[in-house]
């Protein structure tokens, strides 16, 4: 018998499990809607839109990147600040936000720049309602050794809840936004405006 | 290439059934993770609705090499905790509204009976992480290896987690048989 083993469980335990392993019954109209809504789907990876969300049409070069932002759009830069939001003064990494639109109209989804500078990283990656919280879904990429890591994300306009994922497991938001209501979960996150005028 | 790896190429190749072959398959196991998680049928659905939704949109992306059932946990617990998230800041808007609710009989038809009742009440008062991990581990039976690879946490942390959240559970049922 191992320590997973359900029998090395409480009794009690064992039966919250065993009621727990029960089938749920659904309604059978939710999974109608599902298949309904699928239809309506575009073909998964054939979508007009695709290659906008391809990451390989964001590998901007930061500084190419920070113009462009700059230069054509001049809004929607969060800078990242040397001061965290309770006043005291950061000794970890900043980070900070750029969007950029892709397309005319208001409901063009918009590449955001993330940006955090955390030189003892081995590795880094964004995470939001935009991807689903996946860690594995927006990797970081970093260049030269100041241990700044970047990415471009295309995002819908609105207001998302994002987070840096230090090393796979470290939660951490952006010192230099607003934060978000608990999550729930433990984990602080921050909260970015797409294609608005201020956050 | 496994069943499910086909179906996958059938979708891609334009074959939308092939999807609905893939949901019968998995559709019931989410539902079951997404309703003891989110304790109600309501927020399990939207949550399922929203799982095969971004699966499906994102099979293109989906590498045959890994697990199909693996892949789609992993953006169904992610779906569970994002709208958990916005349930919690809903729950604080709409407080007095959901007093009043407190005492409302509960109206799903598929409610099954005390036990089931009784079960969702006790893993709602885990913490969230804790509820996630006590799941995964005895209720969807994954190695602590699959976990952690499907969350992003460590195995120590996982198995810290699933012990407290055992520990919780025992306590709360001797509470109950006190009382």
């Amino acid at each position: 018998m191992t320590e997973d083993d359900i029998n090395s469980l409480d009794p009690d335990v064992q039966w919250i499990v065993a009621e727990a392993r029960r089938p749920v019954t659904m309604d059978v109209a939710g999974r109608e809607r599902l298949m309904e809504a699928v239809r309506a789907e575009a073909q998964p990876g054939r979508g007009a839109l695709e290659w906008m969300f391809s990451r390989r049409t964001f590998e901007i070069p930061p500084f190419a990147a920070a113009a462009l932002a700059a230069g054509l759009v001049g809004i929607g830069v969060v800078s990242g600040l040397l001061f965290h939001r309770d006043g005291q003064q950061a000794d970890r990494p900043r980070a900070e936000v750029a969007e950029i639109p892709q397309l005319p109209g208001s409901i063009a989804p918009r590449a955001v720049k993330f940006v955090l500078i955390a030189p003892q990283a081995a590795r880094v990656s964004v995470v939001g309602d935009f991807n689903g919280w996946d860690v594995s879904a927006d990797p970081m990429t970093t260049q030269g050794a100041d241990g700044t890591w970047t990415i471009f994300v295309p995002m819908q306009p609105g207001l998302h809840t994002y987070s840096f994922v230090v090393d796979g497991t470290h939660f951490m938001p952006d010192p230099a936004a607003p934060m978000a209501p608990d999550d729930g979960y433990g984990h602080k996150s921050s909260v970015v405006l797409v294609g608005g005028s201020s956050l | 290439m496994s069943s499910d790896a086909a179906d996958v190429q059938r979708v891609l190749n334009g074959d939308v059934d092939a999807f609905s072959r893939l949901v019968d398959r998995y559709y019931e196991r989410c539902a079951r993770f997404a309703v003891r998680m989110l304790g109600n049928r309501d927020d399990a659905e939207d949550a399922l609705q929203a799982t095969f939704l971004r699966a499906y949109r994102s099979l293109g992306k989906y590498q045959e090499r890994d697990k199909f059932s693996a892949w789609l946990y992993r953006i169904l617990v992610n779906q569970c905790r994002s709208l958990a998230a916005r349930r919690n800041q809903r729950d604080r808007v709409f407080v007095r509204e959901e007093a009043l609710l407190l005492n409302a009989p509960d109206r799903s038809p598929s409610w099954t009976g005390e036990d089931e009742e009784f079960v969702q009440r006790v893993l709602a008062e885990l913490d969230p992480l804790l509820r996630e991990a006590f799941l995964l581990k005895y209720v969807e039976e994954m190695s602590y290896e699959e976990m952690s690879t499907l969350t992003g946490v460590g195995v120590s942390a996982l198995k810290m987690r699933v012990k407290r959240a055992c520990d919780r559970l025992r306590a709360r049922w001797e509470r109950i048989k006190d009382d």
